[in-house]
């Protein structure tokens, strides 16, 4: 497992701290993503970018219905744990290879409006898949970001004192058969991919992260507008 | 003071109770987190206007809730 690595970025006008978590279990990452939370409700800390990477774990947001486990066997016979998370959404499934993003940020500074943030996150997510080449596109009427009717990313958030928490995670190079043993978002219609299923290869999630994180300041940095600059496609 | 939903989004939305964190009659302080309603991807806490006695509450867990509904009064000591 990594360790945690704390940078500051940005000008001089606005510095944000991204927070590099490697790979961690979920309930110690939320005990990390609490701290910081608490410290920015405060004001004594900086908007921070968290990124992390969890062992196999299956989270529950407030929504969830206790049919949304079709195979409970599949998870408990390969002891991957259920936990209730303090977020919107309903169930979803995380393990290495995913991505996951909890950006601690203050819309009361910024923009006091929910859906606006999560449409803000998903097209962050959508500029950093597309530099891979991957076709992720958001879907009118249906959250989260979607690659061919195929869901790549999922969002469920929390907001304390106008301070989010809690964000997105996208299917990189995750196995995502666990997906098959559940309603994933509690819909069971949904299909699940990952950019290494759409782009027939993995991706070096250090290089994955470093887009992600990029995207991700640069369109805070500009009030949520998307710049209209050109992707910097990966190669 | 009433407690009243605030606006959470320019989108209108369904919003539901999920967690009463203080029971009527339990005193709060301004600014605690006592209400926390969900909206389609998105949790949030409503904390008190503030402090002083819950009570009236009109709205059970589950229940929908409008923007600006009143969900409860604080009476201030």
């Amino acid at each position: 497992m990594g360790g945690c690595v704390v940078r500051s970025v940005g000008g001089v006008a606005e510095q944000i701290e991204v927070m590099d978590l490697g790979t961690m279990p979920y309930e110690e990452a939320m005990k990390v993503q609490s701290r910081v939370l608490e410290k920015k409700i405060k004001g004594e800390t900086r908007d921070t970018l968290i990124m992390v990477e969890h062992l196999p774990v299956l989270t529950l947001g407030r929504l969830s219905k206790k049919n949304s486990i079709i195979d409970e066997r599949y998870f408990r016979e390969r002891g991957i744990p259920v936990v209730n998370a303090g977020r919107g959404g309903k169930i979803t499934f995380h393990s290495t290879g995913q991505l996951v993003l909890y950006p601690i940020v203050d819309l009361g500074a910024r923009k006091k409006d929910i859906s606006f943030y999560i449409d803000f996150l998903e097209k962050c997510v959508v500029r950093a898949l597309v530099r891979f080449r991957v076709p992720a596109e958001r879907c009118n009427g249906r959250r989260g970001v979607w690659v061919s009717g195929r869901k790549i990313a999922f969002t469920g958030i929390g907001v304390k004192r106008w301070v989010t928490y809690h964000g997105v995670s996208v299917n990189i190079n995750n196995d995502p058969e666990a997906f098959s043993k559940m309603h994933p978002c509690g819909e069971s219609d949904i299909k699940v991919t990952t950019a290494k299923e759409v782009l027939g290869k993995e991706l070096d999630m250090s290089i994955v992260r470093k887009v992600f994180e990029e995207e991700f300041i640069s369109a805070l940095g500009s009030e949520y507008g998307a710049k209209t600059q050109p992707a910097v496609f990966i190669k | 003071m009433e407690l009243r939903l605030p606006e959470l989004s320019g989108t209108k939305g369904e919003i539901v109770l999920t967690l009463w964190r203080v029971k009527e009659s339990e005193y709060v302080t301004e600014g605690q987190d006592i209400l926390e309603v969900v909206t389609d991807k998105a949790t949030f806490d409503i904390p008190a206007p503030c402090g002083g006695k819950l009570v009236g509450i009109r709205k059970k867990e589950g229940e929908r809730a409008s923007v600006n509904e009143i969900l409860a009064e604080i009476m201030e000591t």
